[in-house]
């Protein structure tokens, strides 16, 4: 069942809570998801799961851009709820209607709420009943949907719903359902109605009267038609009315949809499908798959050519002093818009702003998925809101994905470490420092290049005058133990080794006893590089780390990589989660960037790894010298992204 | 002597001239510049009070789950409504304080501004920090000690913000939820940030002598740091925002931003 349904505004009052469900909710799932998913530019994912003692929730949330709401629906995550996206759209869609900036508390939405609710589970219902009939008698035609649906929902499930398959957005982005209500079409009748009362939340233009009664379905099409040759600029507003008439008595809608459920009760349905098989049942079937194959074909020409003008508005506003006259009327039409503002932004607004964004990232060395990701989110933070005056849309999505960057790259943590290894040394213990990462990185035989980014705190620390020790526990590759006792002997710092074929673990753990003996500080350990699907290898580090504890994890990574950086990083934590035998283990706790003075502007690498570990990029090395580490500068980063 | 003659008949030669221009320029001619330059006069006058009026923002800050938004809420409406989650955006609005709605006489409306606490969004502070008549860093008194190294930081990151440094915007550290028990004074709490705040000092320093810069140290170096060093007035209050027991708060508002 449904645990809860919170809306809230961005600002974080909660303004309407059901109270009849009243469960008291264990631990603070909406504060997590809020925490580690909303405001980590995540919210392009479908669902998010909540793990707490004695409670583990899936959460599904939708976002009103424009009057910055937030709806949240929490539910048990061992019940695949199908109606919640529904109930979701259809709570936004009510709450929208009622909401007021000065009112804060909204007790009347209770009824209503428990009239959506109702509905939506009924139509839940009557999917699950009307699914098996469907496939007895139109056999895998009609399948295909509720399969996709059923395998969207369990990667929703799964929180890796990259595809947003889950359909956690309502509004008119048309492939999936489309291609669903063409194969309703040849699946039967009976099939049809339950599907269409299923897809009829999503906020597509009164689908249920076609279902229902042909006849109100032509008007519908005919509304359309006319919208489409008014005028073709204002296309999208045009079907916007046409959903109108549908949206604008709720009352009225709601006795209809209703109706539609009593007709098809069990009886009845039972009757449809006999009628299912009778010729006039097909026709019937032929007849409805032909209109809605139509109206199809008629809302696709709606949208691109919307879609069409925008492009060339948004181009010519680009180069707008350049040549004015290439559109007289797309230029007028855009010049008015910019100072009037727009309506509401919707998703083929932003595409071609998006894509544009996307590209440029992509020339910055940002991994692929990441940006994909990130205009994602950016996509769900700007849908549905207005556009200022005297702004363009690509102005506008350029600003949100500027925030977004700032927001991502900001740490979450603090970066001080010497303040860390000041707490340690009250405690009177070493401050173990835990370098690991692939080979070639920062720590390949070549040259001394390699360890001064190892070495690296070292300039920080001899300022306090914190002993500092290093431990050889590259134990893998010849020569390491060499090359690191030279860095040791030209920057005056003890080194504890073992030599080789030694379990680096072990060597390690003797480092730090000896560390704690003699008083130093801070242990820097060095690992052997290793590839992230280097199983044995990736072993013994995670038996080195759960072995010792070390207070920072740092991962040492190349600012050159690009799409590699996201396979490391993951690899290297998920590894480490899989493979460390305690309950909770030790993750990757910062990113240390080397080789940044050779990447020029291709910076995107820092995004990249910081979006998918989470951890903040301590150091940027960036020059040959023992000196050469620097702190990443959040704001310059980011303009050099976006330049 | 001879020099400040000479000038003297110099300054008096210039002036019959411009009396003479002065003449021949036509009367009206000469009341409308007049008249445009006491305009513009006052225009600027009036701008600049304006302006100076304008600063009448309070900036509620401080930890994730400190309970700013409830404070807010609290000023605003003296009610927590149904409640509160994290907060994504700052909440930014005028208004006249609760307390002060049911008084007689018009008091000027307070801008409140509450910005969210989670680390990710900081940067959003720097926007509101220069048109600051005061801040009110709120800390929650009832779980302190695990979040008091993180706090201190903020806080220190706050005191060395050359926009506070430099205009002495008053601080109000704002121990809030002490209508629990368990709750720490406020005097523990100063205390041990003073403490905390100290030994960043040190790690601080060093850093930016490496390699960042901050903006301002804080504090005398040599002696332990205390709040009375800042540059700018460093207070402590108690404050509950469940129950609604603010009125410290509105004290300290009131005392910044003038009714």
């Amino acid at each position: 069942m449904l645990e809860q349904l919170l809306i809230f505004t961005r600002g974080g009052l909660i303004l309407w809570t059901c109270r009849e469900l009243g469960n008291a909710l264990r631990g603070s799932p909406i504060d997590t998801l809020i925490r580690s998913c909303l405001l980590e530019e995540r919210s392009g994912a479908a669902s998010y799961n909540y793990d707490a003692p004695g409670a583990s929730y899936s959460l599904k949330w939708t976002f009103h851009n424009d009057l910055g709401l937030v709806f949240v629906a929490v539910y048990q995550r061992i019940l695949h709820l199908l109606y919640v996206d529904d109930l979701l759209a259809a709570v936004k869609r009510e709450f929208s209607k009622i909401y007021d900036e000065k009112r804060t508390e909204y007790p009347d939405f209770d009824e209503v709420f428990r009239q959506l609710k109702a509905e939506a589970e009924a139509r839940a219902e009557d999917l699950k009943k009307a699914n098996p009939v469907g496939r007895s008698i139109a056999g895998g035609v009609g399948n295909g949907n509720s399969k996709k649906q059923g395998s969207g929902n369990k990667a929703g499930s799964e929180g890796g719903g990259k595809k947003k398959s889950g359909g956690g957005d309502g509004d008119g982005d048309g492939d999936r359902k489309k291609g669903g209500r063409l194969e309703n079409g040849h699946s039967n009748d009976n099939f049809v109605v339950g599907k269409e009362t299923n897809l009829k939340g999503s906020s597509v233009n009164g689908k249920e009267n076609e279902s229902s009664n042909l006849g109100a379905f032509d008007v519908n099409r005919l509304q359309k038609l006319r919208s489409k040759g008014g005028n073709g600029k204002k296309g999208g507003d045009g079907a916007v009315a046409a959903k109108g008439p549908s949206k604008a008595e709720p009352p009225k809608k709601a006795v209809k949809k209703n109706r539609v459920w009593d007709e098809s009760t069990p009886e009845t349905k039972l009757d449809f499908t006999d009628h299912g098989a009778d010729d006039g049942g097909e026709r019937n079937v032929d007849f409805l798959a032909k209109e809605q194959g139509e109206s199809m074909m008629d809302k696709d020409e709606v949208v691109s050519s919307d879609s069409e003008a925008e492009e060339e508005e948004d181009d010519d506003d680009a180069g707008k002093n350049s040549k004015p006259d290439a559109k007289k009327k797309g230029w007028f039409s855009s010049m008015f818009q910019s100072i009037a503002g727009k309506a509401n932004l919707e998703k083929s607004d932003l595409e071609p702003a998006l894509k544009a964004l996307k590209d440029r990232l992509m020339t910055k060395n940002v991994a692929e998925e990441i940006a994909e990701k990130l205009c994602e989110s950016v996509a769900a933070s700007l849908e549905g809101k207005k556009l200022a005056s005297f702004t363009r849309i690509s102005s506008t999505v350029h600003a949100a994905m500027e925030e977004a960057l700032v927001r991502i790259l900001t740490p979450r943590r603090s970066i001080d470490i010497l303040r860390d290894v000041h707490v340690a040394k009250e405690q009177r213990k070493p401050y173990v420092v835990v370098f690991v990462g692939v080979n070639g990185v920062g720590k390949s035989t070549n040259l001394a290049k390699v360890k001064e980014n190892n070495l690296f705190p070292f300039n920080l620390f001899k300022i306090l005058y914190v002993g500092v020790m290093m431990a050889a526990c590259d134990t893998f590759r010849s020569g390491a133990v060499e090359q690191l006792r030279t860095h040791a002997r030209r920057l005056q710092i003890p080194i504890f080794e073992k030599g080789y074929e030694k379990d680096p673990a072990v060597v390690a753990k003797e480092a730090i006893q000896e560390a704690s003996r003699n008083g130093s500080d801070v242990v820097l350990v060095d690992t052997a590089g290793r590839m992230q699907d280097n199983e044995p290898l990736m072993r013994a580090l995670s038996k080195l780390i759960y072995l010792n504890n070390p207070d920072l994890v740092l991962f040492v990574g190349e600012a050159l990589v690009g799409n590699d950086a996201v396979d490391q990083l993951s690899k290297f934590n998920q590894k480490l989660a899989d493979l460390s035998t305690s309950s909770a283990p030790r993750l990757i706790d910062g990113i240390l960037l080397t080789k940044f003075d050779t990447i020029d502007d291709k910076v995107g690498a820092a995004l990249s790894m910081v979006y998918i570990s989470g951890a903040p990029v301590m150091f940027v090395g960036c020059g040959q010298s023992y000196t050469d580490l620097k702190k990443l500068n959040v704001k310059s980063i980011v303009k050099t992204l976006l330049k | 002597m001879e020099q400040l003659d000479q000038w003297k008949e110099q300054l008096l030669h210039w002036r019959t001239l411009a009396e003479d221009q002065l003449r021949q320029v036509p009367p009206v001619q000469l009341y409308a510049a007049a008249a445009v330059l006491i305009f513009t006069t006052l225009l600027l006058l009036s701008l600049r009070l304006l302006k100076r009026a304008k600063s009448n923002t309070i900036v509620l800050t401080g930890l994730s789950g400190a309970g700013k938004t409830v404070l807010f809420y609290q000023l605003r409406d003296g009610s927590i409504h149904g409640g509160t989650v994290t907060s994504m955006e700052p909440n930014d609005e005028i208004f006249v304080l609760h307390s002060e709605t049911t008084e007689k006489r018009k008091t000027k409306p307070v801008h409140v501004v509450d910005v969210p606490g989670h680390s990710r969004l900081r940067p959003k502070l720097d926007e509101y920090l220069p048109q600051a008549a005061g801040i009110v860093f709120v800390v929650d008194a009832l779980d302190f000690l695990p979040n008091c190294r993180s706090a201190s930081e903020y806080l220190y990151d706050i005191l060395t913000k050359g926009s506070v440094v430099k205009k002495k915007i008053p601080l109000l550290i704002l121990c809030n939820k002490t209508d629990k028990v368990t709750a720490h004074t406020k005097e523990f709490i100063r205390r041990q940030m003073e403490k905390e705040i100290d030994k960043l000092r040190a790690s601080r320093s060093a850093v930016s002598a490496a390699d960042i810069t901050n903006e301002f140290s804080l504090g005398v170096p040599g002696e332990p740091f205390s709040f009375t060093q800042c540059y700018n007035k460093v207070t402590t209050a108690d404050a509950s925002g469940l129950t609604g027991e603010i009125s410290q708060l509105e004290q300290f508002i009131r005392e910044y931003v003038k009714p």
